[in-house]
């Protein structure tokens, strides 16, 4: 199996009442390991059925395969829908240029750094 | 230079890579580092289509140990570059895995997946049209004479440099929610 890390880190109070994490993706997400890997992710979202908001630092990830992709998808459309947010924070070029290929990009934001985009989760958030 | 001349007419250098590996993904992230070294140190294309060509073949790869090839049996991956002018690649299954397709069928499917309008949904399925398709030149399905498929895909050099982007602004997402 390719190996890959997630851990997930609570932000805590970045939006009051709401819970706000950090799924910190290092390593290779390929066919050997993305089934059971993600599982982690999706158990955060059980966990919070309401109101998740997800921050994706991809700054360890060296590369995604297109299933991992439809992983992604699917969590984006779970969490938006039960009124939670989704962003991308630090993705390597070619993770970008992957995503932009398939389009996830116009569906989710994808940020330079993890400030931004805790910033684009607490405004989005505060206004709505 | 070693080049081949014939009537006047320079054909360019080639080099030939062929990788017989067995039907298991695990072998993958070493197939995909040699891509990415291979056409980042011996080709001119740049580094973002060494990152991409990576992607292009862990899909074909998928494609084949999902489709073609049994637990036991074999994928074959043949690189062919000709100098300054196009890297072709090309991914044999044994037509051995249970869920076996012909090309008709695998020619099909990409089209219809292709289609403008269609929509992806579910976790699946993407790969094919939105990865390989967006990022070759030329794509071929075939069938193998003692049975499987041979998928080739073909990126000149010229249109790697022209249009580099290859972001598809007809993209559509559906959410399953």
């Amino acid at each position: 199996m390719t190996e890959v890390n997630i851990t997930i880190e609570d932000l805590a109070n970045l939006v009051q009442g709401q819970a706000t994490k950090v799924v910190k993706i290092a390593g290779q997400l390929d066919e050997s390991n993305v089934d059971e890997k993600i599982q982690q992710v999706y158990k955060v979202v059980e966990e919070n059925p309401k109101n998740l908001n997800l921050i994706f630092d991809l700054e360890g990830l060296e590369y995604m395969n297109s299933k991992s992709i439809g992983y992604l998808t699917d969590l984006y459309g779970k969490i938006t829908e039960a009124g939670g947010k989704v962003v991308i924070a630090k993705a390597r070029p070619n993770i970008l240029d992957i995503l932009q290929v398939v389009g996830l990009t116009q569906l989710i934001q994808a940020f330079d750094n993890l400030e931004a985009a805790k910033s684009a989760v607490a405004t989005t958030k505060a206004s709505a | 230079m070693p080049t081949t001349e014939t009537n006047n007419i320079t054909e360019p250098e080639k080099t030939r890579i062929t990788i017989t590996l067995p039907t298991n993904a695990y072998f993958m992230s070493g197939i995909r580092d040699f891509t990415l070294n291979m056409v980042k140190n011996t080709t001119s294309f740049e580094e973002k289509w060494a990152f991409r060509f990576q992607s292009v073949i862990d899909e074909l790869c998928n494609n084949a140990i999902e489709y073609g090839s049994a637990p036991g049996s074999d994928i074959r991956i043949t690189f062919l570059y000709a100098k300054d002018d196009y890297l072709e690649i090309s991914i044999e299954d044994t037509g051995t895995g249970k869920n076996k397709i012909n090309a008709a069928q695998l020619q099909k499917l990409f089209d219809d997946r292709k289609a403008p309008g269609y929509v992806f949904t579910g976790i699946r399925g993407r790969g094919l049209v939105k990865i390989v398709g967006e990022w070759s030149d030329e794509l071929k399905f075939e069938d193998r004479t003692g049975g499987g498929l041979k998928i080739t895909v073909k990126k000149f050099l010229k249109n790697a440099r022209q249009n580099s982007t290859g972001i598809n602004k007809e993209n559509q997402i559906l959410l399953n929610v």
